[in-house]
C-alpha cells in the first residue's frame, strides 16, 4: 500500500530497474503541457516536454527548431506570416 | 514569376524571412538561391517571389551578387573562411611500436581489458 502522500495522483508513476534489479514503482513530478502554436494551438514539434530545471541543462538547439519564431510558431504559421511581411512590404 | 534575377523570400528552414536572388533554375521545381540566405539549391515552394528583378547573369557569382545586394542597402551573407588551427596531431613513437610488435600483441590487449573492468 502506498503511504498517505503518494495515494493522490499529483505525482506521475514511472517503473524504473533499480540496483538491485528489481522493477520498482517510483515517483516524479509530472511534465508540464506541451508546446502550442501562438497562432493556431498546434502541438510544436521539436520543442521538448520537460520540466525547467531540464530544460536548463539542454543546449539551445535541442530546445527549439533552427527557424524564425521557432518554439512560438509552428512551420506553417511562421510561413504564413512570412509571406503575409513579403507582400506588404514589396 | 521564377526567373533568373528575381528578388525572393525565403519562407522555409533556418533561412526563412531571409531575401535571396535566383541565380539559376535548375528544373521546374528547384532553383539556386543567392543573397541573405546561404548559397544553394531549393525548392520552388520554399520561396515567395517579389518585385525586384535584379540584372544577373545566369550562375553569377557570390561577389556579383554581393555587389547588387549592396546597391539595394542589403547585405549578402559572407562566410569566413575556417581557420585551420594547426592541432597537435598524435603520433606514437616508431621504436615503441616495433617493440610492441616484437613482444606480441595478445599481453597488451589482455592488459586494455583489465583497465576497462576496474
Amino acid at each position: 500500500m502506498p503511504s498517505g502522500r503518494y495515494k493522490s495522483r499529483t505525482l506521475r508513476r514511472v517503473f524504473r530497474r533499480v540496483p538491485s534489479s528489481k522493477i520498482k514503482l517510483q515517483y516524479r513530478k509530472r511534465k508540464p503541457r506541451n508546446a502550442v502554436c501562438g497562432s493556431c494551438g498546434a502541438l510544436l514539434k521539436g520543442v521538448p516536454r520537460e520540466r525547467p530545471y531540464k530544460m536548463r541543462s539542454m543546449s539551445k538547439s535541442k530546445k527549439r527548431p533552427q527557424r524564425p519564431y521557432a518554439g512560438n510558431l509552428c512551420s506553417r504559421c511562421m510561413r504564413k506570416k512570412i509571406i503575409a511581411i513579403a507582400r506588404t512590404g514589396a | 514569376m521564377i526567373e533568373i534575377g528575381r528578388m525572393c523570400v525565403k519562407i522555409a528552414g533556418r533561412d526563412a524571412g531571409k531575401k535571396c536572388v535566383i541565380v539559376d533554375v535548375i528544373d521546374n521545381k528547384t532553383v539556386l538561391i543567392d543573397g541573405q540566405t546561404r548559397r544553394r539549391k531549393c525548392n520552388v515552394n520554399h520561396i515567395e517571389p517579389l518585385d525586384a528583378v535584379l540584372k544577373i547573369k545566369k550562375g553569377a557569382s557570390h561577389s556579383d551578387i554581393a555587389k547588387e545586394f549592396s546597391k539595394l542597402k542589403l547585405e549578402a551573407r559572407e562566410t569566413k573562411p575556417k581557420k585551420t588551427a594547426a592541432k597537435p596531431v598524435k603520433s606514437r613513437k616508431k621504436k615503441e611500436k616495433a617493440e610492441l610488435k616484437e613482444a606480441g600483441k595478445e599481453p597488451k590487449k589482455a592488459d586494455k581489458k583489465g583497465d576497462k573492468k576496474k
